[in-house]
């Protein structure tokens, strides 16, 4: 346990912080790297070809709007629902959303073949395709988020010289309770049209299920309320000194454990009736052809539901346990790599055991493979870059979290 | 442990505050509802984009196209000599085998009788491509053809993800190999592709267009019929208009009891097999 006691000495504060920024700015320049090489070579660069069409780059983008969930959910419960209690954490929630869907957006506009054509969803429209209600309601939510994170913004110094911004930024934040209802509309429509994105495509046993969108939106709000209330709980220990209340983070922890419980009970239910309880020949057929070659099941079970769900989910509701800030920081990790996981694992399964059509016999266990290229890693480094830049620099130059201080030491 | 009281006095200094009146509240429910009628005029009414353009785009149910065009594969007559591949790779201008609208591979039934399985696109009614592709660059024309919109495509992949029977292929990077097959079985008769794009089997729809205006007959006249079709030596590939009793097709269609890859996607195919172990 001695590894999570990391508070550094205020002396050295000063050097840790710019070496860290010079870490995060490496990384996310070994991803533009990466990216001009995607741009000039094109997708040929990556590991995906036409059978395994969607890899690590679709894992990045549905795991990081998962993580950006937490910014609708605290914005309904803060602006909505006006549970005043959970207000310090609101503007976190917004800005880790921020750098999420930012994220995502990257990671999109490497992995979609024609970037320069990214705006035809825009003007040609087809209302039967799930991804064209995602690609709209993604591109309005962000724009949602631009317009809540722009006042954290102006309230930096340096936009003082222009007071009309501080203005037009508290006339935004006054809205606050619009966006917040827009928000949320837009985020339960397109976090579980993510999973709708697999679970409507028939052709394909193992994903063709009606939980997928409703599993896809439960893990995304629970993971983003435990990415939300993570990255407090770790400034706080660098800085040695809280930025949240205490309460505020049991209150919090105990919300994400019950949602937790929520998607894990359906996951459960879930497996059970389609793989345990039944004997669906597209399903049992495809998950036979994963056990056999990729580590599938034991990813499953150990890290999506024992280490992503049950152990977090024991210590996020088990008081004495909630108690423990390092018990609690390795539940919120845990459940943010569990949903990651997920999205690797949901998007994989169902192209590595693709769905077989000759009518011989001698390609029935034909598995197709999927190994990410050094570029297609580079820029996914890259873009975590990013959002690492992005949340190091915003949580000193911006009053991300409440200014008063707590003064309530470790 | 001290609980925050959630009692209504705390609510009631809101409402002065509360940056929604009602008439806030009326004039958005009715911005909302001008929102949705324009969004009905411009997704299916007379300003949405097809209609603009004026491109027919069936969604596959209700057609009133003379014309309905199918392929039959007789599994037991195909000798497994691949002209059919090459030929659709010289006339699409397809130089890598990765890349192939066509494919084929030896395999064997469950009684043991070796056979050789060429697949084109299937151009299935209720494709999931089509309705997976979020501009609706891959569409189903009126006569029942699937085929792509290379300008339109943004290149996301999802159809490619959606086809169960893998007849989709993407660009990954620019083609610029000779293409070996040309000219021995065929010359280029449609462009290559860009990068970035999805492409896929069209059924040589080039040559069905341009065959009906000029007074032929896909399926029977060379010229109107797909590559692949006219290259089979032994004839185990027709082609025709399904619409028409007296095509190539519905004789096929009548004379042989056929099956469809995978009938239980529900995806309704236009390429009717002949089983290779059928009795002669």
């Amino acid at each position: 346990m001695a590894l999570l006691n990391f508070s550094i000495p205020k002396e050295s504060r000063e050097r840790v912080y710019w070496a860290w920024i010079a870490t995060a700015a490496i990384l996310f320049l070994i991803g533009i790297v990466g990216m001009l090489k995607v741009l000039i070579q094109g997708l040929s660069v990556t590991g995906l070809h036409d059978q395994v069409p969607w890899g690590l780059w679709i894992t990045q983008d549905l795991s990081s709007i998962g993580m950006g969930a937490g910014a609708f959910t605290l914005s309904a419960i803060v602006y909505l629902f006006r549970i005043e209690r959970f207000k310090p954490l609101a503007r976190a929630a917004v800005f880790v959303g921020f750098l999420g869907y930012t994220s995502a957006m990257i990671a999109l506009a490497m992995d979609i073949g024609r970037p320069d054509r990214f705006w035809h969803a825009v003007v040609y429209w087809n209302v039967h395709s799930v991804l064209w209600e995602v690609t709209w309601c993604v591109m309005l939510y962000s724009t949602v988020l631009v317009l809540e994170f722009l006042p954290i913004l102006f309230a930096n110094s340096f936009f003082e010289r222009w007071p009309w911004l501080g203005k037009f930024g508290h006339t935004l934040h006054k809205a606050s309770p619009v966006f917040a209802a827009i928000g949320m509309g837009l985020s339960l429509l397109h976090q579980s049209s993510l999973g709708a994105t697999y679970g409507v495509l028939s052709g394909r046993a193992i994903w063709f299920k009606p939980s997928l969108p409703v599993m896809f939106i439960l893990s995304a709000v629970a993971g983003g309320i435990s990415m939300t209330l993570l990255l407090p709980i770790i400034v706080g220990k660098l800085r040695n000194q809280r930025v949240i209340s205490r309460e505020l983070q049991f209150e919090v922890s105990r919300l994400a454990g019950y949602v937790l419980l929520a998607y894990l009970y359906l996951k459960i239910w879930d497996w059970a009736a389609t793989s345990y309880y039944s004997h669906a020949p597209g399903t049992t057929e495809a998950l036979t052809r994963l056990q056999a070659t990729t580590p599938y099941t034991q990813t499953f079970w150990w890290l999506e539901i024992i280490l992503g769900g049950l152990i977090p989910a024991a210590i996020l509701l088990y008081r004495p346990l909630r108690r423990n800030d390092r018990y609690v920081m390795i539940a919120l990790a845990s459940v943010v790599m569990g949903v990651t996981v997920n999205r690797w694992n949901v998007t994989l399964s169902g192209l590595v055991a693709p769905p077989q059509w000759s009518p011989g016999v001698l390609r029935n266990l034909i598995v197709v493979s999927y190994i990410p290229s050094w570029t297609e890693i580079a820029v996914a480094v890259g873009i975590i870059g990013y959002a690492l830049l992005g949340f190091s620099l915003g949580v000193r130059y911006l009053p991300i979290y409440p200014e008063k201080d707590l003064h309530e030491e470790y | 442990m001290k609980k925050q009281p959630r009692d209504k006095k705390a609510k009631q200094p809101k409402k002065e505050n509360s940056i929604l009146s009602r008439r806030d509240l009326l004039q958005i429910a009715g911005i909302t509802g001008a929102a949705a009628v324009v969004t009905q005029v411009i997704t299916s009414g007379p300003l949405s984009p097809d209609a603009i353009q004026g491109i027919e785009r069936g969604h596959g149910t209700d057609s009133n196209s003379e014309y309905e065009w199918h392929m039959g594969i007789d599994l037991a007559a195909c000798i497994g000599c691949q002209y059919c591949l090459w030929a659709c790779q010289a006339t699409n201008d397809v130089p890598s085998e990765d890349m192939r609208w066509n494919v084929g591979f030896p395999d064997r039934t469950e009684g043991g009788t070796d056979f050789f399985i060429t697949r084109p696109c299937l151009h299935c009614q209720e494709a999931p491509c089509v309705k997976v592709c979020p501009v609706g660059a891959t569409y189903i024309r009126e006569d029942g053809v699937v085929i792509m919109d290379y300008d339109r495509c943004i290149g996301c992949r999802y159809c490619e993800v959606a086809c169960p029977y893998d007849v989709r292929r993407f660009n990954w990077k620019v083609s610029t190999d000779d293409n070996p097959y040309q000219p021995t079985w065929g010359v280029a008769e449609v462009e290559r592709r860009v990068r970035g794009v999805i492409e896929k089997c069209t059924f040589c729809v080039h040559r069905i267009d341009r065959g009906l205006e000029q007074g032929f007959t896909p399926g029977v006249d060379r010229a109107a019929t797909p590559a692949c079709v006219n290259a089979c030596p032994v004839n185990a590939r027709v082609f025709g208009n399904a619409k028409d009793p007296e095509s190539p097709i519905s004789k096929f269609l009548k004379d042989n009891e056929t099956f469809r890859l995978r009938e239980d996607f529900g995806t309704e195919p236009k390429v009717h097999y002949v089983r290779p172990d059928k009795e002669a």
